[in-house]
């Protein structure tokens, strides 16, 4: 596999991880609409963060997220909306799972269109437009299946707490793009808690 | 308009009013200062803009000028004013230098600039400044002489009236010619496209009326039936008297050929309804090749309920039969009988290149007359008869030239057949019931006569491909043969295509005429004067005066819109037609047909011969015969037309985006003249592009009823239906090839290093669990951070020590040593596989349930499926454990998966209905698109025998290993199927149990791999 084209869809996922998050934080209004602006993606309307440091997190962040997924090291990728008492609300989680022992027959042809149906059902999805207080607070946390080796000091520990019961999940969207597999689904705290 | 915009507007006007400079030197800055200043409202300003705006302005209204402005109406007001002094005076002191003897060139002209235009709203502003015109910057009806726009927004054309005011709407360009031309030109060429177009669509009064008195005087003569023939319209004219020869065979077929001579009603269908072997549609369609059975069928019914067979409330197959039986749907799936008979000559061979300039092409086209030869036979039947007559039957010479009287009619006449065609089979009836003997041989020899005709077409064909390499197949008597290279041979090509009409009528009896010229149009046009039965040379020194006389409707690509519009602008020839520019060509009829014109009437003509052009829409239409009691017919009918029309899209090879459907509505309550024929009518069209290209029927069909739904017409009413498929895109390319490597092409490169990786972290997980006890604490509790089994490489693990190896078990819940046992297993499968297999039973656990189904999910596919076959049926879940075990193999293997055609012949409703419904679907669909299916079908009620127990058990097993089979790639599909589920069983019994009995089972495996349930 030559470097180039490595590098280009690699950039390509992190487009569309930067994109799929700052939907998710547009959608739910945490922040001003406008603080965010339109932009096209694979010809559709999709937004970006207008505030330079807002932008930087969510770039830099999937930015290092993405070599590990490439090493399948990565399970989940959760944007995580909490309270003030740091005690989770709403957990938007990205579970990918790489098959990368699979080889890539078919099912891999509409990796294009997969993704835009995925921004797509996203922002069109339902318990994400339900309305949020603007006083919540949120991050995008990584869950790795095991650490990784080099540990330099770029991460920091998670502000969000744990439920104490598993959580109740409502699926949005799952894409097959082979041989990567990505899910997002919503994770509520159940009803009782 | 904008205040910005009107900001040099305002340095003239400064410098007029205050007197002491004559000409606008201001500086940009100055004009700012300025222009603050007079916002402020300076009192002596407004004095002085009273003095100026007098004249335009109504008094009553200047008694706001002096106070503060109370609404927006009198600030405009004074706004207006305050830019006409500025404008008026910029004017005065620009064209102080320009001779004042001459009058100005737009003097009088007062235009309103709307929108974005080039020039520049405010060099148009400079010109008419200096040519003495003026330039509003807010409209008024009674201020503004001309609009001056480039592009209109589409809400602005349909409400023109209401935009402009009646006004003229002209382009920039206008100004520019007038200045250039130093005089006033007529802005009626440079009127808006947009709405040049739309002026000369509109159907003027005086149009109808001539339609009308037309139509009127037709009548009489012609037979009612003037709007009846619209099928024939669509045919090539110039073939007109071929068809009516065609036409008529078919004719006589239909009232001879079956035994019902004695109904001859059913004769009149003679557009649509020919039940004739000719008609045989081609052999793309191979499923609806001529079924003499079928054939027969229909004039049968006809014999039985006298007309009534032929429309589509009674005949269940009506598109069916309508497609198979119409002689124009055989001409126009012709070309692809033709593609498998000469394959190679008619593919646009790359080899064929257009020759060097300096080389001369020679075209020639030849056009047979079918017609000739049906024309001739049909003398031979007239002398049959009378050689018939003369020997063996005694009949009246009356009635024999009755006969021959009206045939020829018929044949002359064919636009208006229906009446002229009653009356002869009224003439041929009373003959008939004598005559058998005639009747009986007329209807063999027609027969033959058939036959015959199929087999014209091939032999043409024959005869161009043995002259002749690249030969063009236009229609089935049609054809363009370029001898541009065997002009080495050929010194003359007049010698050969006479040589080919010889032989043409040699062979199949009919006269050909041939044009020959320098490119497929010109060769056109000369066959156009070479009919009937001649030729004609046109050597390219001729072509400019052959063309210079010729009406521009002969052109192709010119029909009567078209037509109608040149004829609008004069232009009637093609001489004419040269003289127009290529810009207002492409100006007035679009880029591409503008080019085409200018090209065509200086005889230019750049395609080649070989090319076949790729169709453009894919469609269906049925007008004849179309009567509908209900709706429930009209969506009967409506599926039908889509499959027929998803069977065409898939005989081209294409898929389409835009669907438009079409409905003729009658205009009168009287039944049309021809019988189920359409009549007079309204034709409404409604069309939808969807994002993706598609050929499913399904598709089609939830389409085409959105459409119709649009439609809101009394299905009584509709006379006609026709869908076609635009938008085309070829089915192959439909993938595009770019898009396929972006994401995946970068995670396969780990593949290969995967091993290497897995044992990484298994080491790294044991020495974490050596050190690390607390660790190891948190890790259980979540397990969120254990590597799935299948990444652990058995071979590491078995060489673990014991005690850690227990501890990892404990760590994974005991799970560990099937995964090994298994591994090993799989190990040795690979060599000897029936071995392994034998082998494997013993270390297996019993029951599928025993086994992790993570575990399951992550090994290959193959050896999943043995392992499943391996095992006892996973059961533990289900309450019936009496009732007929599932079976052990993986229902959803294979494509359609196994449990469809298990089904199939099941006893049990409930599975065969979803066994059919999911064999409807297309393939490899998903489970929540065979469920979303089955909540469409509201009839179908599931069979409430709540004793079911074997289809609940089976439905269960199903569900469950769909469940296995996407619990970890697609949450989403077993979210969507469970909902669906629900909302299923509220219609049986049976679903509500299913449902209760695999929602803990989702929950579970929702629980072991997300770690949460899911919610429904």
């Amino acid at each position: 596999m030559d470097r180039k084209e490595n590098q280009y869809s690699q950039r390509e996922l992190v487009e569309f991880l930067q994109i799929a998050i700052t939907s998710i934080i547009f959608l739910k209004g945490i922040y001003p609409p406008g603080a965010f602006e339109r932009r096209r993606f694979m010809n559709l309307l999709v937004h970006k963060a207008r505030h330079p440091q807002l932008n930087r997190y969510i770039h830099n962040a999937v930015n290092a997220l993405v070599p590990y997924i490439q090493q399948g090291l990565v399970e989940r990728i959760a944007v995580i909306f909490f309270k003030d008492d740091r005690i989770p609300v709403e957990r938007f989680i990205f579970k990918i799972n790489a098959n990368v022992n699979q080889s890539c027959d078919d099912g891999g042809e509409n990796a294009m269109m997969d993704m835009r149906s995925f921004l797509m059902k996203l922002s069109l999805s339902e318990p994400i437009s339900a309305v949020v207080s603007q006083d919540w607070k949120w991050e995008i946390t990584g869950y790795f299946s095991s650490v990784p080796e080099s540990e330099d000091g770029v991460w920091i520990s998670s502000n969000a707490q744990q439920w104490t019961q598993p959580p109740l999940i409502t699926p949005i969207k799952s894409m097959n793009i082979q041989p990567l597999s990505l899910q997002l689904y919503l994770e509520h705290p159940p009803p009782n808690h | 308009m904008s205040l910005d915009s009107s900001h040099p507007t305002k340095s003239g006007s400064n410098s007029k009013r205050s007197f002491n400079l004559t000409n606008s030197n201001n500086t940009g800055r100055n004009n700012n200062n300025k222009r603050k200043r007079k916002k402020e409202g300076d009192s002596g300003q407004q004095t002085l803009g009273m003095a100026w705006g007098s004249n335009s302005r109504s008094s009553s209204r200047s008694s706001f000028r002096s106070a503060p402005f109370t609404d927006v109406g009198s600030y405009m007001a004074v706004k207006n004013r305050k830019l006409h002094e500025q404008f008026d005076a910029q004017a005065s002191s620009s064209s102080h230098g320009g001779s004042g003897s001459k009058k100005p060139v737009f003097y009088g002209v007062s235009i309103f600039v709307d929108g974005y235009t080039v020039p520049s709203t405010q060099e148009l502003r400079g010109y008419m400044l200096k040519h003495g015109g003026r330039f509003e910057n807010y409209f008024s009806r009674q201020r503004v002489t001309h609009i001056i726009c480039s592009n209109l927004p589409g809400s602005k054309v349909k409400n023109l009236r209401s935009f402009s005011r009646g006004l003229p709407v002209v382009k920039p360009t206008w100004i520019l010619d007038c200045i250039a031309a130093d005089k006033l030109l007529s802005w009626v060429p440079y009127q808006l496209e947009q709405i040049a177009s739309e002026a000369n669509n509109q159907p003027k009064l005086s149009t109808f009326l001539g339609l009308k008195s037309n139509m009127v005087s037709n009548d009489p003569a012609n037979g009612p039936s003037t709007s009846d023939n619209n099928i024939s319209e669509v045919s090539n004219s110039a073939e007109g008297v071929k068809q009516a020869n065609q036409e008529f065979d078919f004719h006589m077929h239909d009232s001879f050929d079956e035994e019902k001579v004695t109904e001859p009603t059913c004769s009149n269908n003679h557009e649509n309804e020919v039940p004739d072997s000719p008609c045989e549609p081609s052999a793309s369609e191979g499923s609806r090749c001529s079924d003499v059975q079928n054939i027969t069928e229909s004039p049968s019914v006809v014999s039985d309920s006298s007309k009534r067979g032929h429309s589509t409330s009674l005949d269940p197959n009506f598109v069916e039969t309508y497609f198979k039986n119409s002689r124009l749907h055989f001409i126009g799936t012709w070309r692809n009988r033709y593609r498998k008979r000469f394959p190679t000559s008619s593919r646009p061979s790359t080899s064929i290149t257009p020759s060097s300039s300096s080389h001369r092409n020679t075209i020639i086209h030849i056009d047979m007359v079918i017609a000739t030869f049906l024309y001739s036979h049909f003398l031979k039947i007239v002398s049959l008869y009378q050689l018939l007559s003369k020997t063996a039957l005694n009949y009246g010479t009356n009635q024999l030239l009755f006969v021959i009287l009206i045939i020829h009619v018929a044949l002359l006449k064919f636009h208006q057949p229906t009446t002229l065609l009653e009356t002869m089979e009224l003439g041929l009836e009373s003959l008939l019931e004598t005559q058998k003997h005639f009747v009986l041989t007329l209807s063999s020899f027609l027969t033959t006569l058939k036959l015959m005709k199929r087999h014209v077409a091939d032999k043409f064909y024959g005869v161009l491909h043995k002259h002749c390499k690249k030969v063009q197949a236009m229609s089935c008597d049609e054809a363009i043969l370029d001898i541009t290279d065997l002009e080495m041979e050929v010194n003359d090509p007049e010698i050969l295509a006479s040589l080919i009409r010889k032989e043409i009528s040699d062979t199949t009896g009919c006269t050909a005429s041939a044009g020959i010229a320098g490119n497929i149009l010109m060769a056109r046009l000369a066959t156009r004067s070479a009919k009937p039965n001649g030729q004609c040379y046109l050597p390219p020194e001729k072509v400019n005066d052959f063309l210079k006389e010729l009406p521009v409707k002969v052109l192709p690509g010119i029909g009567r819109a078209l037509d109608e519009k040149l004829k609008g602008r004069n232009i009637k020839t093609c001489g004419d037609l040269r003289m127009v520019s290529k810009e207002t060509l492409q100006r007035d009829c679009g880029q591409k047909t503008g080019d085409t014109l200018w090209n065509y009437c200086r005889g230019i003509d750049n395609r080649l011969v070989g090319m076949i052009q790729e169709s453009k829409s894919v469609g269906a239409d049925v007008n004849w015969g179309v009567r509908f009691k209900d709706l429930k017919d009209t969506q009967n009918f409506l599926m039908s037309l889509c499959k027929e029309v998803s069977l065409r899209l898939h005989g081209c090879g294409v898929r389409g985006r835009t669907f438009t459907l079409k409905v003729k509505k009658r205009k009168t309550d009287e039944e049309p003249v021809k019988y189920m024929g359409c009549g007079d009518c309204d034709n409404f069209s409604h069309s939808m592009t969807v994002p993706m290209a598609t050929d499913d029927v399904d598709v089609l069909q939830r389409i085409t009823k959105q459409l119709f739904s649009h439609f809101h017409i009394d299905v009584k009413d509709i006379r006609g239906v026709g869908l076609q498929v635009t938008k085309l895109e070829s089915a192959d390319t439909f993938i595009q090839g770019n898009e396929r490597s972006s994401i995946r092409s970068w995670l396969v490169p780990t593949s290969s290093s995967k091993d290497k990786k897995s044992v990484q972290i298994t080491k790294k997980v044991t020495k974490k669990l050596q050190n690390d006890d607390h660790l190891h604490q948190t890790r259980s509790n979540s397990t969120i951070d254990i590597p799935p089994m299948s990444e652990l490489d058995s071979d590491v693990l078995e060489n673990l020590p014991p005690d850690i190896l227990s501890e990892i078990n404990h760590f994974y819940g005991g799970k560990l040593n099937t995964f090994i046992s298994k591994h090993k297993s799989e190990i040795t499968n690979l060599p000897q596989n029936i071995q392994g297999k034998s082998q494997n039973t013993e270390t297996m656990p019993t029951s599928l349930s025993q086994i992790d189904d993570t575990v399951l999910q992550q090994l290959p596919e193959e050896l999943r499926n043995d392992i499943i076959h391996l095992l006892p049926p996973h059961r533990n879940h289900q309450p019936q454990p009496s009732s007929p075990g599932p079976p052990t193999s993986q229902l959803w293997v294979g494509d359609p998966p196994q449990w469809v055609g298990k089904f199939r012949s099941s006893h049990i409703q409930i599975l065969r209905v979803f066994s059919e419904t999911y064999s409807g679907l297309k393939s490899n669909s998903n489970l929540s698109s065979l469920l979303l299916k089955s909540i469409s079908f509201s009839e179908l009620i599931i069979s409430d025998d709540d004793d079911d127990d074997e289809g609940i058990s089976w439905l269960c097993e199903i569900l469950k290993q769909y469940i296995d089979l996407k619990i970890d790639s697609d949450l989403e599909e077993l979210h969507t199927c469970f909902r669906l589920l629900k909302r299923l069983s509220g219609k049986s019994k049976a679903l509500v149990q299913v449902y209760n009995l695999t929602l803990p089972h989702l929950q579970m495996s929702v629980g072991e791999k997300y770690g949460g349930s899911l919610h429904i």
